[in-house]
């Protein structure tokens, strides 16, 4: 039995600062509230709800989906949580995708949060011990292996950096909004995890992405701008065993394979778009491109060189301002997801890509372990 | 010589809430001494809530007074409070009805022994008042005495808890034989006996063939390696970080392994002498100041508490490109 057609036609975000004006249910229902505006719908025709958080140890909320069900109008209804790290908010998407594909409810709404003002990333994934490393002590060493691998010149992180912070810009919503961002300002900001940068690596934010799928009778009833999930994979790996190559994840290959297939795409540099890849630190821009078959190896840092990128460019990357610009950790996969469906929803405002049909959200998570994908669609049935 | 440990370490965080617009007047009343419910639809909540459980909707805050006095409609009896409980001594948790409200609020009641149903139960405030469910704990009505409460001055908007866990285990087989080795002044690995790869730390089993290893699969490895990733790290303040310079954490690939250790502490070598393809060798502290009660069953590193530093061999570097697909 193959799946049945499931598609966005709602979505809602938060501003993602830090919010201590608000608990951290306001925070959550703040977001759903705005996606079922935008789908026209309320709490009473939604049939189950599908959150996402980042580990507890975040804010030390545990089991949130508890708490959470009066705000999010859950009680009396199935909610689910999932949990996969930084990958969270897409898996959360797509396993929210997965219940309307399978027939079993007709209407979900997903919900990816992270309220990271109430406890602290790094105390938290550093094993609350001192002298952790932390993301960015993590990732940096497969970065530098990257770097040597590739032979990219070290103004390639600085350029992404500068980049999406100017697609930032053009975000209301997203936290960081550095008018006068530059390369200077990159590379003269502190040095945190050699080769990044304290401006290559993203902020602490407050935040949560909701969105509302369908079937293709919900479609209909709500008349929406529907954007199709044509396609949608998740894969994972151990995060350590003999051979490991870390800067280019099996699993991440594996996942882009199994992507493109389900999507009939076989260019997909071509026959996409444009791309919400999870970027949270700069360099990660074209590890990405490379290890999702974007690029070829040891190519993909010359796509962000050439410009190609860019908001204006032949394939833009990241054109929210991206993780590099707003993480609220477990909402950062999520608004991959819903930036891409907004973009062939041709919803994005100054953001938007022109005449976008088809979109690539993307998020990762654990050392680069987990990896969880979807293509957005404008038509249900694109000619490719 | 240090004794094995068994893990035991305490993980904790001031956390920080928004306690909003309805939950923000609750503890500031209770701080205040007085108990508030809050009207939703024909019913008061206590506590009361931001959204109406029934229905989702938002509840427009319409805060009133319910007790001090209240009816227990069940409870249980603690009889061995743990150092997390409002008391020291024995209690009952009970649902108590609260005159004025329509459910129930879930506290504590310091009594001789264990509360029927029924029993009328009072509110009594703590000296000391923070803004928090625990300024408030109840004993049948006959104890109670009366009070004075002054009020405090600025609402309660954000709090702080320290929240945390701590977390008790036996090393695991391997792990044993690990912490023994290492406090032995050696590093033991395992070799999978169906890939014939070096684990180092090794889980005590292959996770890529899903084979166990034994104490037959233990294999000593030599204290010497070469660096096969690295990073300088300039220390972000946190709660608990005591790290102010910059210091570097690399991987090391041991000699025989194939898959190198990692987080390994170098505080005496920088760029450029510090490279990919570096030998080194650990310099092991004295026996008697060796100690592993940092390693727990999950990290895959040598714990600092063994070494002294990581000095270089002198040999010649290793050729990075040899080393491709080893960083960690």
């Amino acid at each position: 039995m193959s799946a049945l057609p499931c598609a966005v036609i709602g979505t809602g975000q938060t501003k993602y600062k830090r919010r201590r004006e608000l608990t951290l249910d306001g925070l959550v229902r703040e977001a759903a509230l705005r996606a079922l505006d935008d789908a026209g719908l309320e709490f009473t025709d939604i049939d189950a709800v599908v959150i996402g958080k980042a580990p507890d140890a975040l804010e030390g909320v545990m089991m949130p989906e508890l708490s959470l069900c009066d705000a999010l109008g859950a009680v009396g209804k199935p909610i689910h949580r999932v949990h996969t790290a930084g990958s969270v908010g897409a898996s959360t998407a797509i396993t929210a995708t997965t219940l309307v594909e399978s027939g079993m409810y007709d209407t979900v709404l997903t919900v990816g949060y992270e309220k990271q003002s109430e406890g602290n990333a790094t105390w938290a994934l550093s094993g609350g011990k001192s002298g952790g490393q932390g993301a960015g002590g993590t990732f940096a060493p497969w970065i530098r292996e990257y770097i040597a691998r590739s032979k990219a010149p070290e103004h390639i992180g600085w350029l992404v950096a500068v980049k999406d912070r100017q697609n930032a810009l053009l975000n209301p919503y997203a936290h960081l909004h550095i008018e006068d961002i530059s390369i200077e300002k990159v590379r003269e900001s502190p040095m945190l995890w050699d080769p990044l940068h304290f401006l290559e690596s993203c902020p602490s934010s407050d935040g949560a992405a909701a969105m509302v799928l369908t079937n293709e009778a919900g479609v209909k009833r709500t008349g929406k701008t529907p954007a199709w999930v044509l396609a949608h994979a998740k894969r994972t790996e151990f995060s350590m065993f003999p051979g490991r190559d870390t800067t280019r994840p099996q699993a991440g290959v594996e996942c882009a394979e199994a992507l493109y297939k389900k999507a009939g795409i076989t260019n997909p540099r071509e026959q996409i778009d444009c791309a919400e890849l999870y970027v949270p630190f700069s360099w990660y821009e074209p590890m990405w491109l490379e290890g999702h078959l974007l690029a070829e190896e040891g190519e993909g840092w010359k796509l962000t060189d050439a410009g190609d990128t860019a908001l204006d460019g032949s394939f833009p990357v990241n054109m929210s301002g991206g993780v590099l610009s707003s993480n609220p950790i477990g909402a950062s996969g999520m608004i991959r997801c819903l930036e891409a469906a907004d973009q062939v929803r041709g919803a994005c405002g100054e953001h938007q890509v022109e005449g976008a049909k088809l979109a690539l959200g993307h998020a990762y998570g654990g050392a680069a372990q987990y990896f969880a994908m979807w293509i957005a669609s404008a038509e249900l049935n694109p000619e490719l | 010589m240090g004794d094995l440990p068994v893990i035991d370490y305490t993980l904790s965080f001031p956390y920080t809430r928004t306690t909003g617009p309805v939950m923000g007047p609750f503890l500031t009343a209770l701080r205040d001494g007085q108990i508030l419910g809050g009207r939703c639809g024909d019913r008061v909540l206590c506590p009361p809530l931001e959204y109406d459980p029934d229905t989702g909707a938002e509840v427009a805050p319409d805060l009133v007074p319910v007790g001090p006095g209240g009816t227990v409609t069940g409870s249980t009896w603690v009889s061995t409070p743990t150092e997390k409980h409002p008391f020291a001594e024995p209690f009952a948790f009970a649902t108590i009805a609260l005159d004025g409200a329509d459910t129930p609020l879930i506290h504590a009641v310091k009594a001789p022994g264990p509360v029927e149903a029924g029993t009328r139960v009072m509110a009594q405030f703590r000296d000391e008042r923070v803004g928090a469910i625990t300024d408030v704990y109840f004993v049948p009505e006959a104890d109670a005495v009366e009070q004075t409460i002054a009020p405090g001055d600025e609402p309660v908007e954000i709090t702080e808890h320290l929240i945390g866990v701590r977390i008790q285990e036996d090393l695991y087989p391997f792990r044993k034989r690990y912490a023994q080795a290492l406090l032995d002044g050696k590093i033991l690995g395992q070799r999978s006996p169906k890939s014939g790869k070096v684990y180092v730390p090794s889980r005590g089993y292959d996770n890529m063939e899903r084979v166990p290893m034994t104490e037959a699969d233990d294999v000593f490895l030599p204290d010497i390696g070469t660096v096969v990733s690295f990073t300088e790290i300039t220390p972000i303040q946190y709660h608990g970080q005591t790290e102010t310079d910059p210091y570097i954490r690399c991987a090391i690939l041991l000699d025989g392994a194939d898959q190198p250790v990692t987080g390994i502490d170098i505080r005496d070598l920088r760029p450029p002498e510090f490279k990919v393809g570096l030998r080194l060798r650990c310099v092991w502290r004295p026996p008697a100041e060796r100690d592993v009660s940092e390693l727990d069953n999950r990290m895959g590193a040598i714990p600092e508490g063994v070494y002294e530093r990581w000095e270089p061999t002198g040999e010649p570097d290793v050729n990075p490109d040899e080393l491709r697909g080893q960083a960690w």
